[in-house]
Protein backbone atom coordinates (compact mmCIF):
# COMPACT_ATOMS: atom_id res chain seq x y z
CA UNK A 1 0.00 0.00 0.00
CA UNK A 2 1.15 2.92 -0.85
CA UNK A 3 0.06 6.90 1.08
CA UNK A 4 -1.48 8.76 -0.96
CA UNK A 5 0.03 12.05 0.28
CA UNK A 6 -0.10 13.17 4.27
CA UNK A 7 -3.46 12.23 4.81
CA UNK A 8 -4.20 9.49 7.11
CA UNK A 9 -7.30 7.55 8.50
CA UNK A 10 -7.33 9.44 11.99
CA UNK A 11 -7.84 6.91 15.11
CA UNK A 12 -10.09 4.19 12.91
CA UNK A 13 -7.03 1.72 12.04
CA UNK A 14 -6.24 1.87 15.62
CA UNK A 15 -9.88 0.46 16.43
CA UNK A 16 -9.80 -1.99 14.04
CA UNK A 17 -6.41 -3.02 15.61
CA UNK A 18 -7.51 -3.48 19.72
CA UNK A 19 -9.26 -7.07 19.40
CA UNK A 20 -5.96 -8.17 18.05
CA UNK A 21 -3.31 -6.38 19.92
CA UNK A 22 -5.31 -6.58 23.51
CA UNK A 23 -4.60 -10.61 22.67
CA UNK A 24 -1.06 -10.11 21.77
CA UNK A 25 -0.28 -8.46 24.67
CA UNK A 26 -1.99 -10.27 27.03
CA UNK A 27 -1.27 -13.73 25.52
CA UNK A 28 2.38 -13.39 24.01
CA UNK A 29 3.83 -9.94 25.17
CA UNK A 30 3.71 -10.40 28.51
CA UNK A 31 4.13 -14.38 29.15
CA UNK A 32 7.13 -13.62 26.88
CA UNK A 33 8.62 -10.97 28.99
CA UNK A 34 7.75 -12.47 32.35
CA UNK A 35 9.65 -15.66 31.01
CA UNK A 36 12.63 -13.68 30.85
CA UNK A 37 12.02 -12.42 34.00
CA UNK A 38 11.20 -15.64 36.23
CA UNK A 39 14.66 -17.10 34.34
CA UNK A 40 16.34 -15.13 37.12
CA UNK A 41 13.94 -16.76 39.93
CA UNK A 42 13.23 -19.39 42.03
CA UNK A 43 9.74 -20.23 41.48
CA UNK A 44 7.38 -23.23 41.53
CA UNK A 45 4.67 -21.82 39.90
CA UNK A 46 2.83 -20.09 42.66
CA UNK A 47 3.95 -18.43 45.47
CA UNK A 48 6.86 -16.19 46.27
CA UNK A 49 9.49 -15.49 43.53
CA UNK A 50 13.08 -15.64 44.79
CA UNK A 51 15.44 -13.58 43.04
CA UNK A 52 18.93 -15.81 42.58
CA UNK A 53 20.65 -14.11 39.79
CA UNK A 54 21.93 -16.42 36.61
CA UNK A 55 22.08 -19.70 38.86
CA UNK A 56 18.70 -21.43 36.28
CA UNK A 57 21.56 -20.36 33.60
CA UNK A 58 23.94 -22.45 35.12
CA UNK A 59 22.72 -24.72 35.74
CA UNK A 60 21.07 -25.14 32.46
CA UNK A 61 24.70 -25.21 30.97
CA UNK A 62 25.25 -28.29 33.00
CA UNK A 63 22.44 -30.11 32.45
CA UNK A 64 22.68 -33.43 30.48
CA UNK A 65 19.00 -32.89 29.07
CA UNK A 66 19.96 -29.62 27.88
CA UNK A 67 22.49 -30.61 25.95
CA UNK A 68 20.92 -33.49 24.55
CA UNK A 69 17.98 -31.19 23.58
CA UNK A 70 20.28 -28.81 21.34
CA UNK A 71 22.17 -31.87 19.61
CA UNK A 72 18.64 -34.02 18.71
CA UNK A 73 17.40 -30.47 17.29
CA UNK A 74 20.46 -30.02 15.13
CA UNK A 75 19.92 -33.58 14.04
CA UNK A 76 16.54 -32.77 13.26
CA UNK A 77 17.71 -29.75 11.34
CA UNK A 78 19.64 -32.12 9.10
CA UNK A 79 16.79 -33.92 7.77
CA UNK A 80 15.59 -30.26 6.61
CA UNK A 81 18.01 -30.85 3.24
CA UNK A 82 16.99 -34.12 2.93
CA UNK A 83 13.43 -33.73 3.20
CA UNK A 84 13.09 -30.50 0.96
CA UNK A 85 14.89 -32.16 -2.14
CA UNK A 86 12.83 -35.23 -1.73
CA UNK A 87 9.73 -33.12 -1.75
CA UNK A 88 10.66 -31.21 -4.58
CA UNK A 89 11.85 -34.12 -6.56
CA UNK A 90 8.06 -35.71 -6.11
CA UNK A 91 6.23 -32.58 -6.38
CA UNK A 92 8.18 -31.90 -9.72
CA UNK A 93 7.20 -35.63 -10.94
CA UNK A 94 3.32 -35.17 -10.26
CA UNK A 95 4.09 -31.69 -12.64
CA UNK A 96 4.60 -33.81 -15.39
CA UNK A 97 0.83 -34.99 -15.41
CA UNK A 98 1.19 -38.57 -14.50
CA UNK A 99 -1.84 -40.54 -14.47
CA UNK A 100 -3.82 -40.34 -10.91
CA UNK A 101 -1.45 -37.52 -9.35
CA UNK A 102 -4.22 -36.12 -8.12
CA UNK A 103 -5.04 -38.76 -5.69
CA UNK A 104 -2.02 -39.17 -5.17
CA UNK A 105 -1.56 -35.28 -3.85
CA UNK A 106 -5.05 -35.76 -1.76
CA UNK A 107 -3.77 -39.43 -0.05
CA UNK A 108 0.04 -37.85 0.70
CA UNK A 109 -1.87 -34.88 1.94
CA UNK A 110 -4.03 -36.84 4.96
CA UNK A 111 -1.47 -37.14 7.37
CA UNK A 112 -1.37 -33.57 7.66
CA UNK A 113 -4.80 -33.23 7.72
CA UNK A 114 -4.75 -35.48 11.23
CA UNK A 115 -2.41 -33.19 13.13
CA UNK A 116 0.78 -34.41 15.07
CA UNK A 117 -1.55 -35.38 17.91
CA UNK A 118 -3.28 -38.48 16.29
CA UNK A 119 -0.03 -39.23 13.99
CA UNK A 120 1.95 -39.13 16.93
CA UNK A 121 -0.28 -41.79 18.37
CA UNK A 122 -0.82 -44.08 15.52
CA UNK A 123 3.10 -44.05 15.29
CA UNK A 124 3.39 -45.15 19.07
CA UNK A 125 1.27 -48.21 18.02
CA UNK A 126 2.76 -48.87 14.37
CA UNK A 127 6.34 -48.60 15.42
CA UNK A 128 6.25 -50.67 18.87
CA UNK A 129 7.85 -54.01 19.23
CA UNK A 130 4.91 -55.48 18.79
CA UNK A 131 3.46 -53.20 16.26
CA UNK A 132 2.83 -53.71 12.69
CA UNK A 133 6.00 -52.33 11.22
CA UNK A 134 7.60 -54.84 12.88
CA UNK A 135 4.98 -57.58 12.31
CA UNK A 136 6.27 -56.90 8.75
CA UNK A 137 9.94 -56.85 9.50
CA UNK A 138 10.15 -59.93 11.66
CA UNK A 139 8.53 -61.81 8.84
CA UNK A 140 11.59 -60.45 6.60
CA UNK A 141 15.07 -60.04 8.86
CA UNK A 142 13.85 -62.11 11.82
CA UNK A 143 14.09 -60.01 14.43
CA UNK A 144 12.35 -56.69 15.16
CA UNK A 145 13.61 -53.49 15.21
CA UNK A 146 13.71 -51.58 18.59
CA UNK A 147 12.59 -47.86 16.43
CA UNK A 148 11.39 -46.74 20.05
CA UNK A 149 13.57 -48.07 22.81
CA UNK A 150 17.21 -47.52 20.80
CA UNK A 151 17.87 -43.87 21.76
CA UNK A 152 19.39 -42.84 18.63
CA UNK A 153 16.64 -45.44 16.34
CA UNK A 154 14.38 -43.14 18.71
CA UNK A 155 15.34 -39.25 17.92
CA UNK A 156 16.06 -40.62 14.12
CA UNK A 157 12.37 -41.97 13.51
CA UNK A 158 11.14 -38.94 15.14
CA UNK A 159 13.35 -36.67 12.79
CA UNK A 160 12.86 -38.95 9.53
CA UNK A 161 8.74 -38.82 10.31
CA UNK A 162 8.37 -35.43 11.33
CA UNK A 163 10.69 -33.49 9.28
CA UNK A 164 10.62 -35.59 5.85
CA UNK A 165 7.63 -37.66 5.87
CA UNK A 166 4.74 -36.06 7.68
CA UNK A 167 5.85 -32.31 5.32
CA UNK A 168 5.67 -34.29 2.16
CA UNK A 169 1.90 -33.96 1.86
CA UNK A 170 2.04 -30.42 2.61
CA UNK A 171 5.69 -29.39 0.28
CA UNK A 172 4.17 -31.25 -2.51
CA UNK A 173 0.61 -29.17 -2.69
CA UNK A 174 2.87 -26.20 -2.09
CA UNK A 175 5.33 -26.71 -4.56
CA UNK A 176 3.04 -28.06 -7.47
CA UNK A 177 1.26 -24.22 -6.52
CA UNK A 178 4.65 -22.83 -7.52
CA UNK A 179 5.77 -24.86 -10.30
CA UNK A 180 2.00 -24.07 -11.90
CA UNK A 181 3.39 -20.28 -12.07
CA UNK A 182 6.30 -21.14 -14.57
CA UNK A 183 5.94 -20.45 -17.89
CA UNK A 184 5.00 -24.06 -19.82
CA UNK A 185 6.83 -22.64 -22.93
CA UNK A 186 10.00 -22.91 -21.29
CA UNK A 187 9.65 -26.49 -20.59
CA UNK A 188 8.66 -27.15 -24.07
CA UNK A 189 11.65 -25.79 -25.19
CA UNK A 190 13.51 -27.38 -22.84
CA UNK A 191 12.78 -30.85 -24.22
CA UNK A 192 13.03 -29.76 -27.66
CA UNK A 193 16.65 -29.18 -27.11
CA UNK A 194 16.68 -32.47 -25.69
CA UNK A 195 17.05 -31.79 -22.00
CA UNK A 196 15.82 -34.81 -19.36
CA UNK A 197 13.69 -34.24 -16.43
CA UNK A 198 16.95 -34.14 -14.23
CA UNK A 199 18.35 -31.62 -16.25
CA UNK A 200 15.16 -29.23 -16.38
CA UNK A 201 14.39 -29.96 -12.89
CA UNK A 202 17.88 -28.41 -11.85
CA UNK A 203 18.21 -25.89 -14.53
CA UNK A 204 14.52 -24.66 -14.98
CA UNK A 205 12.35 -25.81 -12.12
CA UNK A 206 14.23 -25.13 -8.82
CA UNK A 207 15.35 -21.91 -10.31
CA UNK A 208 12.36 -20.74 -11.00
CA UNK A 209 10.56 -21.29 -7.67
CA UNK A 210 13.39 -20.28 -5.41
CA UNK A 211 11.31 -18.40 -2.81
CA UNK A 212 8.68 -21.05 -2.53
CA UNK A 213 12.17 -23.27 -1.66
CA UNK A 214 13.45 -20.79 0.80
CA UNK A 215 9.76 -20.22 2.25
CA UNK A 216 9.59 -24.44 3.24
CA UNK A 217 12.89 -24.65 4.33
CA UNK A 218 12.40 -21.67 6.75
CA UNK A 219 8.59 -23.67 7.66
CA UNK A 220 10.61 -26.46 8.38
CA UNK A 221 12.78 -24.79 11.07
CA UNK A 222 9.81 -23.24 12.26
CA UNK A 223 8.47 -26.76 12.85
CA UNK A 224 11.57 -28.47 14.32
CA UNK A 225 12.31 -25.44 17.28
CA UNK A 226 8.55 -24.57 17.36
CA UNK A 227 5.90 -27.31 16.31
CA UNK A 228 7.44 -30.71 17.49
CA UNK A 229 6.33 -30.77 20.98
CA UNK A 230 2.32 -32.44 20.22
CA UNK A 231 4.43 -35.36 18.26
CA UNK A 232 7.41 -36.13 20.92
CA UNK A 233 4.41 -35.84 23.71
CA UNK A 234 2.61 -38.15 21.98
CA UNK A 235 5.30 -40.71 20.35
CA UNK A 236 8.02 -40.90 23.11
CA UNK A 237 7.52 -38.28 25.60
CA UNK A 238 10.97 -37.56 25.45
CA UNK A 239 12.72 -40.63 26.21
CA UNK A 240 14.18 -42.92 26.22
CA UNK A 241 16.13 -40.62 28.76
CA UNK A 242 16.86 -37.99 27.22
CA UNK A 243 16.81 -39.11 23.86
CA UNK A 244 14.09 -37.20 21.94
CA UNK A 245 14.45 -34.57 24.38
CA UNK A 246 13.76 -30.98 22.59
CA UNK A 247 13.66 -27.32 24.22
CA UNK A 248 10.37 -27.40 24.18
CA UNK A 249 9.99 -30.57 25.52
CA UNK A 250 12.02 -29.26 28.21
CA UNK A 251 10.01 -26.81 29.40
CA UNK A 252 7.40 -29.10 29.36
CA UNK A 253 9.09 -31.54 31.69
CA UNK A 254 10.86 -28.68 33.95
CA UNK A 255 8.19 -26.42 33.91
CA UNK A 256 4.75 -28.54 34.25
CA UNK A 257 6.14 -31.86 35.58
CA UNK A 258 8.61 -30.98 37.94
CA UNK A 259 7.40 -27.43 38.61
CA UNK A 260 10.64 -25.77 38.25
CA UNK A 261 9.21 -23.15 36.24
CA UNK A 262 12.03 -20.48 36.74
CA UNK A 263 14.65 -22.81 35.69
CA UNK A 264 12.36 -23.54 32.70
CA UNK A 265 12.55 -20.01 32.08
CA UNK A 266 16.08 -20.25 31.14
CA UNK A 267 15.47 -22.79 28.66
CA UNK A 268 12.57 -20.11 27.66
CA UNK A 269 15.22 -17.61 27.08
CA UNK A 270 17.08 -19.63 24.71
CA UNK A 271 14.57 -20.66 22.80
CA UNK A 272 13.35 -17.54 22.20
CA UNK A 273 16.77 -16.39 20.73
CA UNK A 274 16.77 -19.37 17.98
CA UNK A 275 12.51 -18.50 16.93
CA UNK A 276 13.23 -14.54 17.02
CA UNK A 277 16.48 -14.92 14.75
CA UNK A 278 13.96 -17.52 12.29
CA UNK A 279 11.00 -14.84 12.71
CA UNK A 280 13.67 -12.33 11.73
CA UNK A 281 14.49 -14.48 8.60
CA UNK A 282 11.12 -15.36 7.60
CA UNK A 283 9.89 -11.67 7.65
CA UNK A 284 13.21 -10.42 5.48
CA UNK A 285 12.35 -13.37 2.89
CA UNK A 286 8.41 -11.95 2.99
CA UNK A 287 10.16 -7.91 2.50
CA UNK A 288 12.66 -9.29 -0.45
CA UNK A 289 9.55 -11.35 -2.30
CA UNK A 290 7.25 -8.22 -1.85
CA UNK A 291 9.85 -5.32 -3.30
CA UNK B 1 -2.82 -34.01 -18.48
CA UNK B 2 -0.27 -31.87 -20.37
CA UNK B 3 1.06 -32.38 -24.24
CA UNK B 4 4.84 -33.02 -23.92
CA UNK B 5 6.23 -35.07 -21.38
CA UNK B 6 10.64 -36.04 -20.80
CA UNK B 7 9.57 -39.33 -19.52
CA UNK B 8 10.19 -43.00 -21.52
CA UNK B 9 7.41 -45.53 -21.23
CA UNK B 10 9.84 -47.00 -18.97
CA UNK B 11 10.73 -44.14 -16.87
CA UNK B 12 6.93 -43.83 -16.60
CA UNK B 13 6.17 -47.24 -15.02
CA UNK B 14 8.88 -46.48 -12.25
CA UNK B 15 7.49 -43.36 -11.35
CA UNK B 16 4.31 -44.88 -10.75
CA UNK B 17 5.79 -47.59 -9.05
CA UNK B 18 7.74 -44.82 -6.81
CA UNK B 19 4.02 -43.30 -5.97
CA UNK B 20 2.91 -46.20 -5.52
CA UNK B 21 5.17 -47.06 -2.96
CA UNK B 22 5.07 -43.61 -1.27
CA UNK B 23 0.82 -43.92 -1.16
CA UNK B 24 1.06 -47.92 0.48
CA UNK B 25 3.36 -46.39 3.41
CA UNK B 26 1.39 -43.81 3.48
CA UNK B 27 -1.20 -45.71 3.86
CA UNK B 28 -0.51 -48.65 5.65
CA UNK B 29 -0.34 -47.24 9.59
CA UNK B 30 -4.14 -45.97 8.52
CA UNK B 31 -4.92 -49.16 7.24
CA UNK B 32 -3.65 -50.33 10.87
CA UNK B 33 -5.08 -48.30 12.48
CA UNK B 34 -8.79 -49.00 11.27
CA UNK B 35 -8.76 -52.60 10.95
CA UNK B 36 -7.06 -53.11 14.75
CA UNK B 37 -10.18 -51.19 15.78
CA UNK B 38 -12.67 -53.62 14.73
CA UNK B 39 -11.00 -56.68 15.74
CA UNK B 40 -12.05 -58.10 19.68
CA UNK B 41 -9.68 -57.78 22.12
CA UNK B 42 -8.79 -61.45 21.95
CA UNK B 43 -8.39 -61.76 18.20
CA UNK B 44 -5.69 -58.74 18.01
CA UNK B 45 -2.82 -60.28 19.66
CA UNK B 46 -2.86 -63.53 17.42
CA UNK B 47 -3.78 -61.36 14.16
CA UNK B 48 -2.23 -57.52 14.43
CA UNK B 49 -1.86 -56.80 10.78
CA UNK B 50 -4.32 -59.37 9.18
CA UNK B 51 -8.32 -58.10 8.69
CA UNK B 52 -9.98 -58.66 11.25
CA UNK B 53 -11.64 -62.61 11.12
CA UNK B 54 -14.78 -61.26 12.96
CA UNK B 55 -15.75 -57.52 13.04
CA UNK B 56 -16.61 -56.32 16.42
CA UNK B 57 -18.10 -52.88 17.27
CA UNK B 58 -17.10 -53.48 21.22
CA UNK B 59 -14.17 -51.27 20.74
CA UNK B 60 -15.76 -48.33 19.16
CA UNK B 61 -18.70 -48.91 21.98
CA UNK B 62 -16.28 -48.80 24.62
CA UNK B 63 -14.12 -45.86 23.25
CA UNK B 64 -17.49 -43.67 22.27
CA UNK B 65 -18.72 -43.95 25.94
CA UNK B 66 -16.63 -45.47 28.78
CA UNK B 67 -13.48 -43.40 26.69
CA UNK B 68 -15.56 -40.44 26.41
CA UNK B 69 -14.65 -39.98 22.93
CA UNK B 70 -18.47 -39.30 22.50
CA UNK B 71 -18.32 -36.12 25.18
CA UNK B 72 -14.83 -34.88 23.87
CA UNK B 73 -16.52 -34.44 20.11
CA UNK B 74 -19.02 -32.76 21.28
CA UNK B 75 -16.61 -30.40 23.08
CA UNK B 76 -14.73 -30.02 20.16
CA UNK B 77 -17.56 -29.11 17.91
CA UNK B 78 -18.65 -26.65 20.45
CA UNK B 79 -15.29 -24.69 21.43
CA UNK B 80 -13.26 -24.62 17.74
CA UNK B 81 -16.12 -22.78 15.52
CA UNK B 82 -16.84 -20.59 18.08
CA UNK B 83 -13.35 -19.96 18.74
CA UNK B 84 -13.68 -19.71 14.55
CA UNK B 85 -15.60 -16.82 14.84
CA UNK B 86 -13.85 -14.80 16.90
CA UNK B 87 -10.60 -15.44 14.79
CA UNK B 88 -12.46 -14.19 11.15
CA UNK B 89 -13.57 -10.92 13.50
CA UNK B 90 -9.91 -10.33 14.75
CA UNK B 91 -8.36 -11.07 11.36
CA UNK B 92 -10.65 -8.88 9.04
CA UNK B 93 -10.54 -6.26 11.36
CA UNK B 94 -6.57 -6.01 11.74
CA UNK B 95 -6.03 -7.33 7.81
CA UNK B 96 -8.21 -4.48 6.72
CA UNK B 97 -6.34 -1.95 9.10
CA UNK B 98 -2.87 -2.93 7.75
CA UNK B 99 -4.07 -4.11 4.16
CA UNK B 100 -5.68 -0.96 3.22
CA UNK B 101 -5.65 2.13 5.83
CA UNK B 102 -3.27 4.80 6.32
CA UNK B 103 -1.96 5.03 9.56
CA UNK B 104 1.98 6.15 11.10
CA UNK B 105 2.18 2.80 13.23
CA UNK B 106 1.21 0.94 10.47
CA UNK B 107 4.26 -0.68 9.24
CA UNK B 108 6.35 -1.26 12.70
CA UNK B 109 2.94 -2.96 14.15
CA UNK B 110 2.73 -4.95 11.39
CA UNK B 111 5.95 -6.12 11.87
CA UNK B 112 5.52 -6.88 15.39
CA UNK B 113 2.57 -8.96 14.49
CA UNK B 114 4.99 -11.22 12.11
CA UNK B 115 7.54 -11.09 14.68
CA UNK B 116 4.89 -12.78 16.75
CA UNK B 117 3.29 -15.29 14.53
CA UNK B 118 6.03 -18.17 15.08
CA UNK B 119 6.71 -18.53 18.86
CA UNK B 120 5.84 -21.90 20.31
CA UNK B 121 3.08 -22.08 22.95
CA UNK B 122 5.64 -23.63 25.38
CA UNK B 123 6.99 -20.08 25.72
CA UNK B 124 4.20 -18.66 26.66
CA UNK B 125 2.23 -21.42 28.50
CA UNK B 126 3.30 -20.64 32.11
CA UNK B 127 2.09 -17.16 31.74
CA UNK B 128 -1.14 -17.88 29.52
CA UNK B 129 -2.08 -20.81 32.58
CA UNK B 130 -2.06 -18.25 35.21
CA UNK B 131 -3.44 -15.52 33.16
CA UNK B 132 -6.76 -17.84 31.93
CA UNK B 133 -6.91 -18.42 36.14
CA UNK B 134 -6.75 -15.08 37.29
CA UNK B 135 -10.12 -14.26 34.88
CA UNK B 136 -11.36 -17.85 36.25
CA UNK B 137 -11.68 -19.17 32.77
CA UNK B 138 -9.81 -22.43 33.77
CA UNK B 139 -11.46 -26.18 32.60
CA UNK B 140 -13.94 -23.48 30.12
CA UNK B 141 -14.77 -23.43 26.92
CA UNK B 142 -14.19 -19.78 26.80
CA UNK B 143 -10.84 -20.05 28.12
CA UNK B 144 -9.16 -22.05 25.38
CA UNK B 145 -11.13 -20.28 22.77
CA UNK B 146 -9.54 -17.01 23.86
CA UNK B 147 -5.85 -18.62 23.81
CA UNK B 148 -6.35 -20.28 20.53
CA UNK B 149 -7.48 -17.13 19.04
CA UNK B 150 -4.76 -15.34 20.38
CA UNK B 151 -2.49 -17.33 19.97
CA UNK B 152 -3.17 -18.14 15.58
CA UNK B 153 -4.27 -14.97 14.96
CA UNK B 154 -1.09 -13.76 13.96
CA UNK B 155 -0.83 -15.44 10.50
CA UNK B 156 -4.51 -15.52 9.65
CA UNK B 157 -4.15 -11.58 10.27
CA UNK B 158 -1.02 -11.79 8.09
CA UNK B 159 -3.33 -13.65 5.11
CA UNK B 160 -5.78 -11.06 5.29
CA UNK B 161 -3.40 -8.29 4.98
CA UNK B 162 -1.56 -9.61 1.57
CA UNK B 163 -5.09 -10.05 0.42
CA UNK B 164 -6.67 -6.55 1.35
CA UNK B 165 -3.61 -4.97 0.33
CA UNK B 166 -4.29 -6.28 -3.28
CA UNK B 167 -7.62 -5.24 -3.97
CA UNK B 168 -7.87 -1.81 -5.60
CA UNK B 169 -7.59 1.26 -3.57
CA UNK B 170 -10.65 2.43 -5.80
CA UNK B 171 -12.64 0.66 -4.01
CA UNK B 172 -12.23 2.73 -0.86
CA UNK B 173 -12.35 5.83 -2.25
CA UNK B 174 -15.57 5.51 -4.11
CA UNK B 175 -17.05 4.42 -0.80
CA UNK B 176 -15.92 7.48 1.08
CA UNK B 177 -16.90 9.97 -1.90
CA UNK B 178 -20.45 8.37 -1.19
CA UNK B 179 -20.31 9.38 2.53
CA UNK B 180 -19.55 5.49 4.14
CA UNK B 181 -17.65 5.90 7.59
CA UNK B 182 -14.77 3.11 7.41
CA UNK B 183 -16.65 0.60 9.53
CA UNK B 184 -19.28 1.07 7.05
CA UNK B 185 -16.66 -0.02 3.99
CA UNK B 186 -14.97 -2.98 5.98
CA UNK B 187 -18.70 -4.40 6.71
CA UNK B 188 -20.70 -3.63 3.56
CA UNK B 189 -18.29 -3.76 0.57
CA UNK B 190 -14.23 -4.39 1.98
CA UNK B 191 -15.18 -7.60 4.08
CA UNK B 192 -17.98 -9.12 1.61
CA UNK B 193 -15.88 -8.91 -1.32
CA UNK B 194 -12.77 -10.71 0.56
CA UNK B 195 -15.18 -14.11 1.29
CA UNK B 196 -13.01 -16.19 -0.75
CA UNK B 197 -9.68 -15.49 1.22
CA UNK B 198 -12.14 -15.40 4.85
CA UNK B 199 -13.40 -19.15 3.86
CA UNK B 200 -9.46 -19.69 3.21
CA UNK B 201 -8.25 -18.50 6.67
CA UNK B 202 -11.33 -20.29 8.35
CA UNK B 203 -10.54 -23.69 7.19
CA UNK B 204 -6.55 -22.89 8.48
CA UNK B 205 -8.14 -21.66 11.69
CA UNK B 206 -10.21 -24.59 12.11
CA UNK B 207 -7.45 -27.12 11.50
CA UNK B 208 -5.34 -25.42 13.70
CA UNK B 209 -7.05 -25.05 16.87
CA UNK B 210 -8.38 -28.45 16.22
CA UNK B 211 -5.28 -29.94 16.52
CA UNK B 212 -3.78 -27.70 18.72
CA UNK B 213 -2.40 -29.64 21.77
CA UNK B 214 -0.27 -27.14 24.71
CA UNK B 215 -2.53 -24.80 25.30
CA UNK B 216 -5.34 -27.47 25.66
CA UNK B 217 -3.89 -30.06 27.83
CA UNK B 218 -3.13 -27.10 30.55
CA UNK B 219 -6.61 -25.27 30.06
CA UNK B 220 -8.48 -28.30 30.34
CA UNK B 221 -8.18 -30.53 32.67
CA UNK B 222 -11.03 -32.18 33.64
CA UNK B 223 -12.07 -34.94 31.87
CA UNK B 224 -15.57 -33.28 30.91
CA UNK B 225 -13.88 -30.52 29.65
CA UNK B 226 -11.28 -32.32 27.00
CA UNK B 227 -11.39 -31.70 23.27
CA UNK B 228 -10.91 -34.18 21.06
CA UNK B 229 -7.16 -33.66 20.74
CA UNK B 230 -6.24 -33.55 24.37
CA UNK B 231 -8.52 -36.67 24.99
CA UNK B 232 -6.68 -39.14 22.48
CA UNK B 233 -3.32 -37.59 23.91
CA UNK B 234 -4.06 -38.28 26.98
CA UNK B 235 -5.63 -41.61 26.12
CA UNK B 236 -2.51 -43.05 24.95
CA UNK B 237 -0.71 -42.53 27.91
CA UNK B 238 -3.26 -44.55 30.07
CA UNK B 239 -2.09 -47.78 31.19
CA UNK B 240 -3.15 -51.30 30.09
CA UNK B 241 -5.15 -49.77 27.17
CA UNK B 242 -5.76 -52.04 24.65
CA UNK B 243 -4.62 -50.83 20.92
CA UNK B 244 -8.02 -52.18 19.47
CA UNK B 245 -9.80 -49.54 21.96
CA UNK B 246 -7.05 -46.97 21.58
CA UNK B 247 -7.47 -47.26 17.91
CA UNK B 248 -11.25 -47.08 17.51
CA UNK B 249 -10.90 -44.03 19.19
CA UNK B 250 -7.83 -42.54 16.76
CA UNK B 251 -10.55 -43.46 13.55
CA UNK B 252 -13.36 -41.69 15.70
CA UNK B 253 -10.77 -38.98 16.18
CA UNK B 254 -10.25 -38.82 12.40
CA UNK B 255 -13.80 -38.33 11.33
CA UNK B 256 -14.28 -35.16 11.71
CA UNK B 257 -10.87 -33.81 9.90
CA UNK B 258 -11.30 -36.37 6.80
CA UNK B 259 -14.73 -34.83 6.12
CA UNK B 260 -13.58 -31.28 6.53
CA UNK B 261 -11.05 -32.51 3.62
CA UNK B 262 -13.73 -34.02 1.19
CA UNK B 263 -16.07 -30.89 1.83
CA UNK B 264 -13.48 -28.38 1.73
CA UNK B 265 -10.45 -29.62 -0.30
CA UNK B 266 -10.33 -26.76 -2.58
CA UNK B 267 -10.17 -24.01 0.29
CA UNK B 268 -7.45 -26.55 1.74
CA UNK B 269 -5.46 -26.61 -0.76
CA UNK B 270 -5.32 -22.89 -1.32
CA UNK B 271 -4.71 -22.53 2.53
CA UNK B 272 -1.64 -24.46 1.90
CA UNK B 273 0.00 -21.68 -0.76
CA UNK B 274 -1.64 -18.92 0.87
CA UNK B 275 1.20 -18.08 3.48
CA UNK B 276 3.66 -17.94 1.06
CA UNK B 277 2.86 -18.09 -3.18
CA UNK B 278 1.70 -14.88 -4.33
CA UNK B 279 -0.99 -15.08 -7.39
Amino acid sequence: MRHRGLETDGVAPYLFLTPLFVLLVLFILYPVGMNFYSSFTEWKGYGPQKWIGFDNYINMVQDQAFWASIINTGLFILYIPVGTVFTLVVAALLREGIRGWQTYRAILYIPNLLGYVVMGVIFSIYLRDDGALNALIKWVLGSPVHFLIDPFLAVNSIGFILVVWLHLGFGIIYFLAAMNGIDKAIYEAALIDGAGFWKTFFSVTVPSIRFAVEFFIVFNFIEVFARMFSFIYTLTQGGPGYSTFTLEYGIFDQGFQKFHVGYAGAWSTVLFVFCAIISVVQIRLMHRRDA
Amino acid sequence: MKKVSPFSPGARILVQALMIVLVVASLLPLYNVISASFKSIDEFPANPIGLPQVVVGDNYEYAAFAGKLLQFTVNSVLFVPGAVLLYLVVCIAAGYAFGKMRFALRLPLFLLVLFLSIFPQLLLATQVFKLISLMHLTNTGWGAILTWVAYFAPFGTYIMTTYFADMPYELVEAARIDGAGPVKILTRIMAPLAKPMTATIAIIGFQSMWNELPFSLLILQTQEQRTLTVGIAMMRGEFGLRVPILSAALVIAMVVPMAMFFIFQRQITLGVTAGAVKG
